[in-house]
Order: C-alpha cells, then structure tokens, then sequence
C-alpha cells in the first residue's frame, strides 16, 4: 500500500462520515433536543436522495424528470420534500409517544422503500437512478474525492452551527423544557405539538439532505441504499454512541462508529485466506460485540449532552 | 371465486403466519411490558432457534423432541444475553438497551453464519401435499402450529392469571415500582420473562423453519411484523398480541387480493398506522406509552 | 474512559497498519461480494469459483513472472454504502490490479461511480444484470460476464413458446433482476403470440407466498415462470406451489439453477422444472469448469458461479496481458476475449500464459459463454435450457 491509497481511504471516509453525521444531526434535534423516536430515517433518506436525483439528472425516459436542474436546487429540493413528507407524518404522529411513534415511522420507511422500489415511473423502481451529476467528477480521483469531502464538510460546518445556534437560543431551551418535562412546559404556555413538529420536520430536512450528498457522491441511487439497517439504525448507533443532546457528539460517534464498521474488515482479513468469508461473519459479530463495549462502558455516549443551566452550577458547586 | 379457495389459498395461510408472528409477538410484549424496551435481536434469537432445533433434527431427534429441547435452550440463551449484556443497562435510559439489543441481532446471526452457514436447509428433505378434509387442504405441520400457538397461549394465560409468579409478571407489568415494593423479586420476574419470551420466540422460528424453509435472515425479515403484531394488539397484552399476530398473517395474504403482490409487506404497517389513528392504546386495551 | 476508545481505533489502525504490508510479488485482485444482506446464501459459492481461478493460475505457473496471484475478498453487502466501502479498501489499501464484483446491481453502480471508475480500475460482475450498468459513463472499465437481463427473458421466451408452453404466468423478484427478466420476458413471450395470464411482483423474505400463487393461478396458466433464486424466495415460491398443486409445470432463470432445489424439495418432485441458464458455445467449457470446481470441493451447481469464474480467470489473463499494469487491464480484457485468437478453455493458464508470452491472440471460452463485450462492457450470452435428473442439471436443449 502506498500512501497515495491510504489518504484515498481517508478521504473516502472523510466523506462517509460527512454524509451519515448529517444524518446523525438531524437525529439529534428529533431524539436528542425533543425526544421524538423516529425510527424511518431511511424514509426521510429515501426521499431527499431520490428528489435531488430526479431534479439535477437529465432528462430520462421512462420516469417523470430528470429536470437538470442545477446542483443547488436540488439539495434545497430534497431538504424541502423530506421536510414536506415529515409534515403529515409528523402531525399525525407525534401525538404519539415515544414507541408508538418508533413503530408509525418505521411502517413509514417501509412503505417508502417499497413505493420507490415498485413505482419505476417515478423512480425507475428496482433499478435505480444513475448518471447523477457528481460535482468536480472530472477532476482525478483523488482531487475530486477531496473536491467532494470539502464540499461535504462545508455543509456539515453550516448545519452544525445552525442547529448549535438552534439549541442555545430561547427555541433550544424550549425543546428540552418539552422533551424534560411536557406537563411543566405546557402549563407555562408553550405551543408543544408546534414545536415538536417543528424539530421533526428541521431533522427531517437534514437526513433529506445527508440522502441527496449520498446520492451524488455515488452517482446513482438504488434501493438497496434505503435499507433499514444501513441507513436507520445504523445512524441510531452512532448518534447514541456519540451522545445524544450534544451535537459533537453525533459527529464524533458517527465517526467512531463508521471507523469501527469499515475497519474492522481490514483487521478480520488478518485470518488465514480459507477463513476469508467466515471472517465477514465474524466482523459483524465484533461489531456488535464492541457496541456492546461502548454501551456497557459509556452508556451516556462518548460525549455526553452537556449540563446546561442550573445542572451546571449544581454540579460546579460540588 | 369461491368460499372454498378463499378458505384454503388466503385463511389457512394466513392464520398459519399469523401464528408464527403471534409466538414471536408474545415474546415482544412481555419484554416491552416488565422490562420496557423494544427487543430488537427477537427475529434473529428466533433463527438461533430454528437452526438450534435443525442441529437436533440432524442428530436423530425427531421434531417432537426438539422442540422443546430447542425452547428450553433458547431460553437459556436468553437468559445469558441479559445476564451478560442487557442486566448492567437497566438503570440506563431505556434506548441504550434497544441499541445493545440491535447490536445483540448482528452477534446471533454471526453466529449462527458462522455455524451453520449461510444455505438454505430444511428439517426434512422433499415436500408435504396437505390433507384434505371436507375440501379444506390444511398440512399436518400447519395444525401443529396452530395447535401449538393455542395451547401455548392458554398455559401462558392460566400461568399468568393463577400461579403466584404469573401475579407477580403482572403486578411488574403494572406497576414495577409498588411491585417491588411489595417485595418482588425483580430478578427472578426478569429471569421468567426471558424463558417465556425466548422459548416462544425458539418456537416461532422453528415453525417458521418448518413451512418454509431456514435462512440466516429469516428472523430478521420477520422482525418488523412482529412488531407490528405486539404494538397492534395492545403492548402488555398475550391475548393482543395472538391476535395482532393473526391479524398481521391474515392482512398479508389477503392483501394480494388488493394490492400488487410487491406491497404485501407494507400492509402490516398500514393497518398498523390505521390502528394508532383510532385506537392508541392497541386493539385489547395495553399500555399507554 | 476515552482512552478506551481511543486504544480501541488504535488496535483497529494498527491492525488496519499490518494488513498493509503484503509479501511484495503478490498481484491482488478484489473480489467484491454480498456476504453479509439479502444474498448471503449465494455469495461465498460465487466466491470460491472465483478462488478456483485463482488457485489455477498460481498451481500453473502463477502470474507475471511466477508471482502469486491473490483474491482479496471484500464484503459488499449487496448495498452501495457496503460496495463503495468494500471497493475503496481494496483499490486503496489492497491496492488490487482489478476487481471481481459487486454482486448486486446497486452496489455495482455505486462502487463503479464512486471509487473504480474514477481510479481507472477495471471491473468485472459476475451477477449485476441491471441494465443500468450497460448505460454507465465508464471510460470502458465496467464489464460483466453474466449477460443482461433482457437477453436472457426474450430468449427463454421463444425457447418456451417452440416447446409448446401457450399460457404461463410469471412471479418475480421485486429487484432489478427479477424486475428486468420479467419485462422482457412478457415483451417477447406476448410478441410471440403467447398468453401471459399472471404477471405480479413479489418482495423477498415473507413467510407464505400462497395467497401470491393463488391470484396467478386464477388466470387459468398451467406453466410457473419463476424469476428470483433457488436458495432464497424461489425455492419457498416453488416449495408452495408444489404442495398445494398450484402449476404443473415450471420454468426458473439462471437464478433458480441450484442445487437447494433438488437438495430441499427432492428431485423426484421437480420432474416438471426447467430452468435456463448461459454456457459456452464450446459446450465442453461448462463441463471442464464443472469437473475442476467439483475437485475443489465446490458445487458447479450453485448460481451464478461459472460467472464469476469467468470473471476472474478472464482478469486473470488480462492482467497478465496488460503486464501488470492496472491502467491497461481493461483494455487487456477485451484483446482476451474478443474472440480473435487461440481458444482457451477454464483453466488452461498455462496455455494461455505461454501464448500471451510469445504475443499471440488468445480467445477465452467461458464456462458461461464466450465472453465477446460488445461496446457496453456487456456478452450476448448463450443459454442452455436445464432439467434436473438425479441430482444433478442436464442440458435439455439449447436456446436461441
């Protein structure tokens, strides 16, 4: 290996990384700030992917677009339709508690994985999208690899401020007073389905956008991409592992985690070659098995929500 | 199309499924109810034990034997996967367990991988015509099933309603923290719930095994429906959740006389989702969550 | 605690740090495949043929100057996020000469668009049939040895039609295999003056399909087309049908050529059952790869294995062509197979690397067919339509 590859590996990641934490963020503001269990992130992935494919590709028979439409426009668009699904879900749900709207979400995802598969005049069905315009894709590899991470980055950066923002502002201590204690917060006056809705459609928002950079880093959507595991829980575990509440934390797990998935097929590759597809096997098993280890030994996450207020001075005076 | 083939090609299949759901949806709810959180390794514990009871059947056990040989060791399985992994994350916040359960799926299915490979197998070689009894064509492994979701839920019940442990599953259920007051042994309720809900869930993937065939991800496809049945018939509740359960079976193949078969899958939600509409609390009173 | 965490990446990089310094003369080539997901029941066959070829260049001769040649097996897990990771790891840190796989269409496009296409890396699947795949914008690096989906339908369906099948209907997979099959199918069969009078989709992994087989028997069919694989969903589909007597007789796509049919459901029981599936021209081909991949300890039986043999012998001898040069493989891969030069059947390296050695042509003839892309990446295909007898596949006719 050369060091050429090494640092491809990392960008690869880099972007990886980049693209599930705006997942991971838009989780955070649904469970961590108001704690809604929204179990169809793929859902919500699903939609924002396949709007800005279907907006930016040229167009294609057989399905309705594509629009060639400008890069931009599409990302907005993908925010916007998953923000515009998550509405109706969201009013109809969020009365729900907790795992009740868990399971209303994940038959969500499901029916949306299953239209997107099935309907091919709107998403070409089993098939996928491909020819997705990937932005500086001509340049080399390497280039346009770093070209994307820093695009991934940048837009990580600005959502990662605005939610910050977000959450530290009169609307941030609102969510948690609601998520904390409902009854408290309704009886000093505030509009809680409102504001609930409110941050299930923002997150909504983001994991549209997090599905759209998915799609065109890889060029093509398919819905073998919408998976449950790979694109709900897995961005559950990286947001738990992380911290829930605190927005590093989301980076910071989902960094930790998608280093622990793809590294650890490099280390169980370290078994003789007879045992080559056994050992896919067995990395599975050590993923789980070091969840585990981070749950049992950092059960509030690598970093967990900070203490805010009057939490603060209580534990500084002691 | 006639009573007949509606009764033979849409009921009995689906009260059959409904059944392999309705053992696994048991399971769930009793967890969910005493323990409080979403069992996410149930579909893959349930492979664990349809391929524990194909190692039987391959020994020279006949199926009979197995079964509950196959039960009584899930159990145990169940009861080392607490212990060992879930027991530490009680006082923690309930989603912590749910993601340890998650990451509990992927070890089980390594395993069973990693042991039994990943073809398809099945208990016996070739296959089975049905019977035939006044023009309805029902399989003897078809009323086994059903006789077995039955009985087992009539002990479950009288065991709940009338033995002294059963109480005191239900006083948890309830209430834990007056339960405990009261001088429960929680652990010991834990223990329990675990040897219910993991010989139900052995069962169900044996039956499953048994009219279909066994794949490493046959529990995990049977995961999301499970849910669907335990939610459906109100949480906390065996009798809801045999009849979500059955509810979820029966949904699904009649569907395709609606729907294109592809959206079979998305029915259990949709009646799901229809349910929390206009009746939250499940369709037996549960839990409100 | 943090430490904990920290010591924890920092085995995985170390370890990450060893696999990364390989005997030097190794030539490495990826073989991406879904071990883990929906098709961990086919993968590891698919693998081991591909480890067969591999295990023949380096017992005659090993490649280049006598250098061994490895499979590096990645885990694509039939889904993009699963082959971009898979494929990026073996360009990068296994740095391989060319790359077997993706299995599955949508790890295929994703892995091509993101990571192979863009390094100049050529590569080769063995079972993404999506027609999507012949469209790419690939600098001629993507190619398959398992033909498109649409060949493979409209062939089966004017094999059925001159064998007297009038009236069947269809039950597919609900991906892009079983999708693209189907369509063509239906085209062809219909354009032939057939009666399709069942046609529906169906999702994988349910318990009972009965009530599906019910609504496609209602059309009056006595023939099954079953398009999905024999050790997934199609064997449960045929398994149903079979005992409750929906059909009489059935008809799979190379999908449902394998060998949990007759293991599971006895053969007795699938007298009825063809399926179609590709071989070589040179008949001989299929047989010779059989014969080798039995010695192996594998089973020729098992789908889409001949495939990706094909696949990796064929890098095989493109590497050797190119001399190693990741750069040239692809264009390599067509002066092997384009069907100027000295046949060489499965397993003939040694023949083949003296050929290449004194610079002559060689024509690769596949134990799946011969192997000639056309300006796609993509091979007609030949197919062959199977029975079962015993336990085994035979040959019943060929199909045109």
């Amino acid at each position: 290996m050369e060091l050429a590859g090494l640092l491809n590996y990392a960008l690869f990641m880099g972007i990886f990384i980049g693209i599930y934490a705006l997942l991971a963020l838009g989780l955070n503001i649904q469970w961590g700030f108001a704690g809604l269990f929204n179990a169809g992130i793929a859902g919500f992935f699903a939609v924002g992917a396949y709007t800005s494919a279907i907006v930016t590709t040229a167009a294609a028979e057989g399905r309705i677009g594509g629009f060639d439409m400008p890069l931009l426009l599409g990302w907005l668009a993908a925010m916007v339709a998953a923000g515009l699904i998550a509405w109706p879900i969201g009013k109809i749900c969020l009365r729900f508690r907790s795992d009740y709207l868990a399971i209303a979400t994940i038959g969500v995802a499901e029916i949306i994985r299953l239209v997107v598969k099935s309907e091919p005049e709107l998403t070409n069905g089993a098939r996928g999208i491909t020819a997705i315009p990937r932005p500086f894709g001509d340049l080399d590899y390497a280039l346009s690899q770093m070209a994307y991470l820093a695009i991934v980055a940048v837009v990580l950066l600005v959502a990662y401020l605005m939610v910050e923002r977000q959450f530290n502002a009169p609307w941030g201590r609102m969510m948690r007073a609601i998520r904390d204690n409902e009854l408290a917060a309704r009886a000093m006056g505030k509009a809680i389905e409102r504001r609930r809705l409110e941050a299930f459609i923002f997150g909504a928002a983001l994991m549209g956008l997090g599905g759209a950079l998915f799609a065109h880093f890889n060029r093509s959507i398919t819905p073998e991409a919408i998976d449950p595991m790979v694109a709900t829980f897995l961005v559950w575990i990286m947001l738990i592992l992380g911290g829930s509440g605190n927005n590093r934390g989301a980076i910071l797990g989902t960094a930790v985690v998608w280093i622990i998935w793809s590294m650890s097929e490099i280390a169980t590759d370290q078994l003789p070659s007879e045992y080559a597809v056994k050992a896919k096997y067995i990395r599975l098993f050590l993923i789980g098995l070091m969840l585990q280890l981070v749950l049992r030994f950092r059960p509030d996450g690598l970093l967990p929500e900070p203490l805010r207020g009057a939490a603060r001075s209580d534990q500084d005076a002691r | 199309m006639d009573m007949l083939e509606l009764l033979n090609f849409y009921i009995i299949p689906g009260l059959v499924l409904g059944s392999i759901y309705a053992l696994g949806a048991i399971g769930i709810t009793l967890i969910y109810a005493i323990l409080r959180y979403s069992h996410l390794a149930h579909g893959d514990l349930a492979t664990l034990g349809a391929f524990i009871a194909l190692a039987l059947v391959q020994a020279g056990a006949p199926l009979l034997v197995a079964l509950p040989a196959t039960m009584a060791l899930t159990a145990l399985i169940a009861i080392g996967i607490d212990k060992g992994f879930y027991a530490h994350l009680r006082d923690r916040p309930k989603i912590i367990t749910v993601m340890s359960s998650l990451g509990i799926a992927l070890m089980i299915r390594a395993v069973v991988q990693v042991v039994w490979g990943v073809d398809a197998e099945t208990y016996s070689r070739g296959i089975v015509r049905p019977e035939v009894y006044w023009g309805l064509r029902i399989k003897d492994r078809e009323l086994w099933t059903l006789a077995f979701l039955i009985a087992a839920v009539v002990v479950l019940q009288l065991f709940l309603a009338r033995s002294k442990w059963g109480k005191a599953m239900r006083a948890m259920s309830d209430n834990p923290n007056l339960a405990l007051l009261s001088g429960i042994d929680n652990r010991k309720v834990i223990m329990l719930t675990w040897i219910i809900a993991g010989g139900l869930c052995a069962a169900s993937g044996v039956f499953l095994g048994l009219n279909t065939e066994l794949k490493s991800m046959m529990g995990w496809g049977m995961l999301l429906p499970m849910f669907a049945a335990a939610v459906l018939g109100g949480v906390g509740r065996v009798e809801g959740a045999v009849l979500g359960g059955l509810i979820v079976g029966l949904a699904e193949e009649l569907s395709v006389l609606v729907l294109p078969g592809e959206y079979k899958a998305a029915m259990a939600f949709a009646i799901l989702l229809f349910m929390l509409l206009v009746r939250p609390t499940g369709l037996l009173r549960g839990k409100v969550l | 605690m943090k430490t904990k965490a920290l010591a924890l990446v920092g085995g995985l990089m170390a370890a990450t740090a060893l696999a990364a310094a390989p005997a030097k003369a190794d030539v490495k080539i990826g073989l991406l495949g879904g071990v883990s997901g929906p098709i961990a029941a086919m993968a590891p066959a698919m693998i081991d043929a591909a480890q067969l070829a591999f295990a023949q260049v380096n017992e005659q001769g090993g490649i280049l100057a006598g250098e061994k040649l490895v499979g590096v097996v990645g885990d694509s897990a039939c889904s993009p996020q699963g082959g971009t990771d898979a494929a990026t790891k073996a360009v990068n840190i296994e740095g391989v000469v060319a790359v077997v796989g993706p299995h599955c269409s949508g790890a295929v496009l994703a892995a091509a668009g993101s990571v192979t296409v863009p390094a100049g890396i050529a590569m080769v699947t063995p079972s993404g049939t999506s027609p999507e795949i012949s469209g790419l914008d690939d600098k001629d690096t993507v190619f398959r040895t398992v033909p498109s989906d649409d060949y493979q339908g409209r062939a089966l369906a004017r094999t059925l039609k001159e064998q007297g099948y009038a009236k069947v209907a269809v039950a597919y997979l609900n991906n892009d295999y079983g999708t693209g099959l189907a369509n063509a199918f239906k085209a062809e069969f219909e354009a032939q003056g057939g009666e399709v009078a069942g046609f529906a989709a169906h999702e994988a992994d349910k318990a009972s399909y009965r009530s599906n087989l019910a609504d496609l028997s209602s059309g009056g069919a006595d023939t099954l087309v079953i398009f999905d694989y024999g050790d997934g969903t199609g064997l449960t589909i045929l398994r149903q049908a079979l005992e409750n007597g929906f059909f009489e007789k059935f008809v799979g796509g190379d999908g449902m050529k394998s060998d949990a049919l007759f293991k599971e459901l006895g053969s007795d029981n699938l007298t009825t059952f063809v399926a179609s599936s590709p071989v070589g021209e040179k008949s001989d081909a299929l047989d010779v790869f059989n014969e080798a991949f039995k010695a192996a300890g594998g089973d020729p039986d098992a789908i889409f294995v001949n495939t990706s043999y094909d696949a990796a012998f064929l890098l095989a001898l493109a590497v050797e062509k190119a001399g190693g040069d990741k750069a040239g493989v692809a264009a390599a891969l067509r002066e092997v197979s384009n069907g100027e030069g000295e046949a060489i059947l499965p397993g003939e390296w040694a023949k083949a690397k003296a050929l290449i050695a004194e610079g002559k042509a060689i024509d690769y003839k596949g134990a799946a067919g011969d192997h000639n892309f056309d300006a796609n990446g993509d091979v007609p295909g030949t197919y062959a339509l199977f029975k079962i007898e015993g336990d085994a596949f035979t040959v019943v006719s060929e199909m045109k």
